[in-house]
């Protein structure tokens, strides 16, 4: 994009948060946008649509405040970019990548353009190292995997960031020393909840390998468009450039749906489902996608976005189009969670896709894969026991049902159920696995080869 | 271009300040290492009281006191060489503003120009500057007869601000809207030369 | 002429252009200073409308807009399996080595090694008359590829006038020279065909031999055919890509191209990553070899992703015309009917259901025409066949919505994936009773002439088993199961054993993940002398409890993990274990 940094002052029209200017001759689609008004204050933009002498204009900050005669606009001649270095780790920036804590902006190494580049599938590295999180559901049944993008969904008021949280504290490869660094995103979520995160992350000594940008519940909601992505931009340098493995972890989803849709109302477009625009899907791709592994590169991005479904209902566009894109789903159950169950890991509904390629002998065990498939067969069967014990009570149920329900019930209070700094390591977590399969008969085990049987199961008669 | 005269003016700068600078920044790192050293010490007592509450919690103590001393150095070594391209920024600008309004000025004003028509698209343009470069725009002017000379000054360190005949459109050649736009750029080649490495 | 006009608008990957007047419609153009590529998809005046194949970010009105006077086509020789092309056929290798990790711009670069030689083993002579689609010779192309060069199908045909010598040749040397009144002409080892045309053939046949896969729940309950239609819709989580996967690994096909439609980039590189180390099971030849894969991954521009599937399926012609049976697997087409979708917005056209175009029917007949079992042109005589199968990944997992119940229109085989079955990890999540086959009593025949005359009785017999359980599991749901009569609740334990036994299918289990035709009707036949021996053993007073903690039945739901394709002898084993113990269990009492 050629230098320009013509500033327009002719404003056609300013809608919801587009303003269009008029007389545009030298625009370029996606180029950065200047608002300034004439008080001097400015805020950034960029460019949706360029043509016929008008520019559509997304202004991040929101238009309030601005008038059709007191406007200029001035188009900057580039992309928006994030300068990184190794030094933003222990930082804490704002929602666009500004500096929010009082220190100078970043000397930078690079300026990157934010929106990234789609990596080339031929030059990804296939996720395969097992992260180790200390939380049995997700070590034993959904493995995170780095380069791995495993989102949690879950409902407002549950504890998902506490869970992110852990995770964030918790996570390490086993056997390496490679350094680890977490991006946090904050979008569109409560003061008290980023605070939380940033707190647990100074309490574990991790804030000085950490990123921070935050757009609070009351920033600007088209901002959020951007955070994301900023977030990412600086995750790929440490990732790529640097060779750090990072867990990116953006909360939350959904707020960022909700901008995207306000713009694409205001530009008028055919919406697709509950009035989100059509290209949702290919939209959270280009989030959604920026994590992985490349060929030839140390590092690793992983991500792990929160999204709050809502009214908890996993088939709106939100959680459907993530769990489209994502690499499974880490799904917290409202029931589980009024029981007062932490975390409450609805553990049929969630899926961690490339599990099985981080497990097995060499990395983790070699029954790891069919313990766990049994576990989750076992589980479900449970399931289906509990609801039969609310028609023909307990009294109606054969043996082995009750047997069933032994091994729900242990599953949940041993294996699922532990304590928000307590870091299980990945033995202890298929120790419990077997402990609650062994509640059932061996003939019942059909998942498991004999083998493991024969070194695993303990009766506990 | 002329620009390049403004890189050299900064360069010239830069290397005056460098010195003064090192110092200073070996002052800060051992002011740095002594808050380290003091938290080690903090550290030591912390341990001794809660040895007995377990060592998952000692280390965690131990990771977020290390942790944060470390950041609060490297937080403070941050603000302080930011401190000295503050310096250097006004340095120049202070130079810049009293540098001589010359023959090369006047070529670097008259290069702005054609910037100017080149990037709005018409020379039917009109051009806003400050109080002190009056006299010299006036004889650069003669090159341009269509180009007009705003009545009213505008506030900035030299250069000009082209507005297209309409009012549309604006192109702020200020050297000061230079300077902004170039100062990530300069920051970085500040923080090298004093050997901060990223 | 071509067409030299200017951009006057930029929205995302829609650009008009104005000074268009020379543009055809779907003429490929080369979009501004970066030399981006785009097809014309509107033509208005002299304002030409263009869809643009890669990002368009930073494109500015003023910018210029030249046509190619070509439509989107494809490169069609050797050297094209075992590729990984983006959307309009440039090797993604080829590309990291011009722009790195990432996908970079306006690069031009070559389908195909055109410096690559080939071992040219010619099939006419001088002298022959050949008429267009005739094979001119043939080149070994990978290790279980021979790959045919034939006369383009828009030649006129002639006299072979020349024909060079068995060799080795690149790509570019003219083998042969055919003459049709007196006007003559070079043939080299490939040409050119436009991707949204359907490649012509001499004759169609019915769909008769089954396209086998050795996934038990497809093969034996819900069989595609060769040159047939599937489609696999479900929503996340159900399995598709790995239902995909498998079919793309084990179909008995010759050649397999795999379209990965808007999704996610890490499963190109599985497949990337793990083809080349799988061997094919009837040849032992790695399965790269006869794979080709287009990668239009969901992050890479939407446009592309329209022009994937056309990209992929005339690939799978080209290969149906030397006379081979080609799979092609599209995951998924709910993500190219979104690209149609976003294009249609920006081109302002009336949307129907759920926004997308009033045309996303027609154009998904269009696409399932393109398979079929055909007889090619020209000489010798040869029989190919495309079979498509679409995966459909409906919004919210609702099989209501509009590219769904489009496709069902156009498909014969349904396998519908279930949540609740994959919640419960029940995989291949395929519900059986949702799903269909049309192909069930066409590929009966092959059945019994190859496997065994009670394929289709037997087969009969086990469904029927799921649909009784299908009904009896209402009554349990209120009464509870101790309400059923012991032969009923024999039904469920036996319906258990098919699920567990047979149904379900571990796509990572080395032994488990292919299932031969033999060992997928031995099982069916033992659980069927399970079920009658059980109700024989009912009815001499055996009670149910009895029969359910059989220590047979946990070998029985082994069985399909625990035991190799050729080690079959160990299936009739367990016929007699079967007897054995129900004459174990009636001594008792």
């Amino acid at each position: 994009m050629a230098k320009s940094g013509i500033q327009y002052s002719k404003i056609a029209e300013i809608k919801g948060p587009l303003v269009v200017v008029d007389d545009v001759e030298n625009a370029a689609f996606d180029e950065l946008v200047e608002i300034q008004t004439t008080s001097g204050e400015k805020r950034l933009g960029k460019v949706l649509e360029v043509g016929n002498g008008k520019a559509v204009v997304q202004v991040f900050e929101g238009t309030t405040g601005l008038s059709i005669s007191q406007t200029n606009a001035k188009f900057v001649g580039k992309v928006m970019e994030m300068p990184v270095s190794e030094q933003v780790l222990g930082r804490i920036f704002d929602g666009l990548g500004r500096p929010k804590d009082g220190l100078p902006d970043p000397i930078a190494d690079k300026f990157l353009d934010i929106n990234g580049s789609p990596m080339n599938p031929e030059q990804r590295e296939y996720p395969r190292d097992f992260i180790q999180t200390g939380v049995s559901v997700i070590d034993g049944m959904l493995t995170l995997v780095r380069g791995q993008k495993l989102p949690i969904f879950s409902g407002s008021g549950m504890s998902h960031n506490v869970l992110a949280a852990q995770i964030a504290r918790q996570a390490s490869v086993v056997g390496t020393n490679d350094e680890f660094a977490v991006v946090f995103a904050a979008i569109g979520v409560q003061y008290s909840e980023s605070e939380y995160f940033r707190r647990s992350l100074e309490e574990s000594g991790a804030l000085k390998r950490s990123v921070l940008f935050l757009n609070l519940a009351d920033d600007p909601a088209i901002e959020r468009i951007i955070t994301p992505r900023v977030a990412l931009t600086v995750a790929e340098y440490l990732a790529y450039e640097v060779g750090m493995h990072v867990l990116v972890i953006l909360t939350d989803m959904t707020n960022y749906a909700e901008a995207l849709r306000e713009i694409s109302a205001a530009r008028e477009e055919v919406p697709g489902r509950k009035g989100y625009p059509g290209y949702l899907y290919t939209d959270l791709s280009t989030i959604y996608e920026r994590a992985g592994r490349l060929r030839g590169k140390n590092g690793s991005v992983t991500q792990m976005p929160i999204l709050s479904m809502p009214s908890d209902d996993i088939t709106h566009p939100i959680p459907d189009l993530t769990g489209y894109i994502t690499e499974g789903q880490i799904v917290l159950g409202r029931d589980l969670f009024r029981q007062g169950v932490y975390p409450p890991v609805n553990i049929l509904m969630s899926l961690s896709r490339i599990m099985k390629d981080g497990i097995g002998e060499g990395r983790t065990r070699a029954d790891h894969q069919e313990i766990s498939n049994q576990n989750y067969d076992a589980y479900s069967r449970a399931q289906e026991v509990r609801a039969l014990v609310g028609i023909v009570g307990k009294a109606g149920l054969t043996n082995i049902d009750l047997k069933y329900l032994d091994f729900g019930d242990t599953l949940e209070k041993e294996f699922l159920t532990q304590d928000v700094d307590e870091n299980r390591s990945i033995d202890e977590t298929l120790l419990l696995q077997w402990k609650a399969a062994s509640l059932l008969p061996k003939n019942e085990l059909t998942k498991v080869k004999d083998k493991f049987i024969s070194m695993y199961y303990k009766s506990t008669k | 271009m002329e620009l390049n005269k403004l890189e050299n003016l900064l360069n010239t700068i830069i290397t005056q300040s460098e010195s003064e600078l090192t110092s200073n920044l070996i002052d800060t790192l051992n002011e740095s290492k002594e808050v380290l050293l003091k938290s080690y010490d903090s550290l030591a007592n912390e341990y001794d009281k809660i040895i007995n509450n377990g060592k998952k919690e000692s280390d965690k103590l131990t990771k977020q006191i290390i942790g944060s001393a470390e950041l609060e150095s490297r937080n403070k070594q941050l603000a302080i060489l930011e401190e000295y391209i503050e310096k250097v920024f006004s340095t120049v600008t202070s130079k810049l503003e009293n540098m001589a309004r010359e023959n090369e000025y006047s070529k670097f004003l008259s290069s702005l120009i054609d910037e100017s028509i080149k990037t709005l698209g018409t020379s039917d343009i009109e051009v806003s500057i400050n109080d002190k470069d009056e006299t010299i725009i006036k004889s650069v002017l003669t090159k341009f007869t269509t180009v007009k000379l705003a009545s009213k000054r505008i506030a900035c360190l030299g250069g000009i601000k082209a507005k297209s005949k309409n009012g549309a459109m604006i192109l702020d050649n200020t050297i000061d809207a230079r300077l902004a736009n170039m100062k990530p750029l300069i920051r970085k080649e500040i923080a090298t030369k004093f050997g901060v490495n990223n | 002429m071509v067409a030299k006009g200017r951009i006057i608008w930029v929205s995302g990957p829609a650009v008009k252009a104005d000074g268009m007047s020379d543009a055809k419609m779907y003429e490929t153009v080369s979009v501004g200073e970066s030399k981006l590529i785009g097809e014309v998809i509107r033509l208005t005046g002299d304002v030409a409308f263009i869809q643009v194949y890669e990002s368009t970010s930073g494109l500015k009105p003023g910018e210029p807009v030249i046509g190619t006077g070509n439509p989107l086509s494809v490169f069609l020789g050797p050297g094209i399996i075992g590729q990984i092309y983006d959307g309009i056929q440039r090797p993604l290798k080829e590309l990291s080595k011009k722009s790195g990790s990432f996908i970079g711009r306006g690069i031009v670069t070559s389908p195909v090694d055109m410096s690559k030689k080939y071992t040219f083993v010619p099939n006419v002579n001088v002298g022959d008359e050949i008429s267009h689609g005739s094979i001119l010779g043939t080149v070994h192309e990978t290790e279980l590829i021979e790959h045919s060069i034939m006369l383009a199908p828009t030649h006129p045909g002639g006299k072979v006038t020349n024909v060079v010598k068995e060799g080795k040749y690149d790509i570019e040397t003219e083998i042969a020279s055919v003459d049709k009144n007196g006007q003559s002409d070079n043939i080299k080892m490939y040409h050119k065909w436009p991707v949204r045309q359907p490649r012509p053939y001499k004759k169609r046949y019915d769909p008769t031999v089954p396209l086998l896969t050795g996934q038990r729940v497809i093969d034996t309950f819900f069989p595609l055919a060769k040159g047939g239609t599937g489609s696999i819709p479900g929503a996340f989580g159900t399995g598709k890509t790995v239902t995909l996967h498998q079919i793309a690994k084990w179909a008995d096909s010759q050649v397999v191209v795999y379209i990965g439609c808007g999704e996610r980039g890490n499963e190109m590189t599985e497949v990337l990553v793990e083809f080349p180390k799988l061997k094919d099971p009837r040849s032992g030849k790695p399965l790269m070899d006869r794979t080709v894969l287009v990668a239009n991954t969901s992050n890479m521009p939407v446009a592309a992703r329209e022009a994937s599937i056309y990209t992929g399926v005339t690939i799978a012609e080209y290969y149906r015309d030397m006379g081979k049976d080609v799979v092609l697997v599209a995951d998924s087409t709910s993500r190219w009917a979104e690209a149609l979708r976003e294009m249609s917005g920006r081109l302002e056209e009336m949307p129907a259901e759920e926004g997308y175009p009033s045309y996303l029917a027609s154009r998904l007949a269009e696409f399932y025409e393109r398979a079929g079992r055909v007889q090619a042109n020209g000489s010798p005589d040869r029989d190919g066949s495309v079979s498509l199968v679409g995966a459909v990944s409906p919004s919210g997992g609702d099989f209501t919505e509009p590219v769904t119940t489009h496709t069902m229109r156009f498909i014969k085989t349904f396998w519908a994936l279930d949540a609740k079955l994959a919640y419960s990890r029940h995989y291949p999540s395929i519900n059986w009773m949702s799903s269909y086959s049309g192909y069930l009593n066409d590929v009966a025949k092959w059945w019994s002439k190859n496997v065994s005359n009670d394929w289709f009785k037997i087969r009969g017999e086990i469904y029927g088993i799921l649909q009784r359980e299908d009904t009896l599991k209402e009554i349990v749901r209120l009464l509870g199961p101790e309400a059923l009569p012991d032969e009923e609740k024999l039904i469920l334990e036996v319906a258990r054993m098919i699920k567990i036994g047979i149904l379900q299918q571990n796509s990572f289990d080395n032994v488990d993940t292919y299932c031969s035709p033999t060992k997928q009707f031995k099982l069916l036949e033992l659980l069927m002398m399970f079920y009658h021996s059980g109700i024989q053993a009912i009815k001499n007073g055996v009670s149910i409890n009895d029969i359910r903690s059989m220590p047979v039945i946990g070998t029985l739901l082994k069985a399909r993990m625990e035991v190799h394709d050729d080690q079959i002898e160990k299936l009739e084993q367990l016929n007699t274990e079967i007897n054995e113990q129900f004459k174990n269990i009636k001594s008792v009492k």
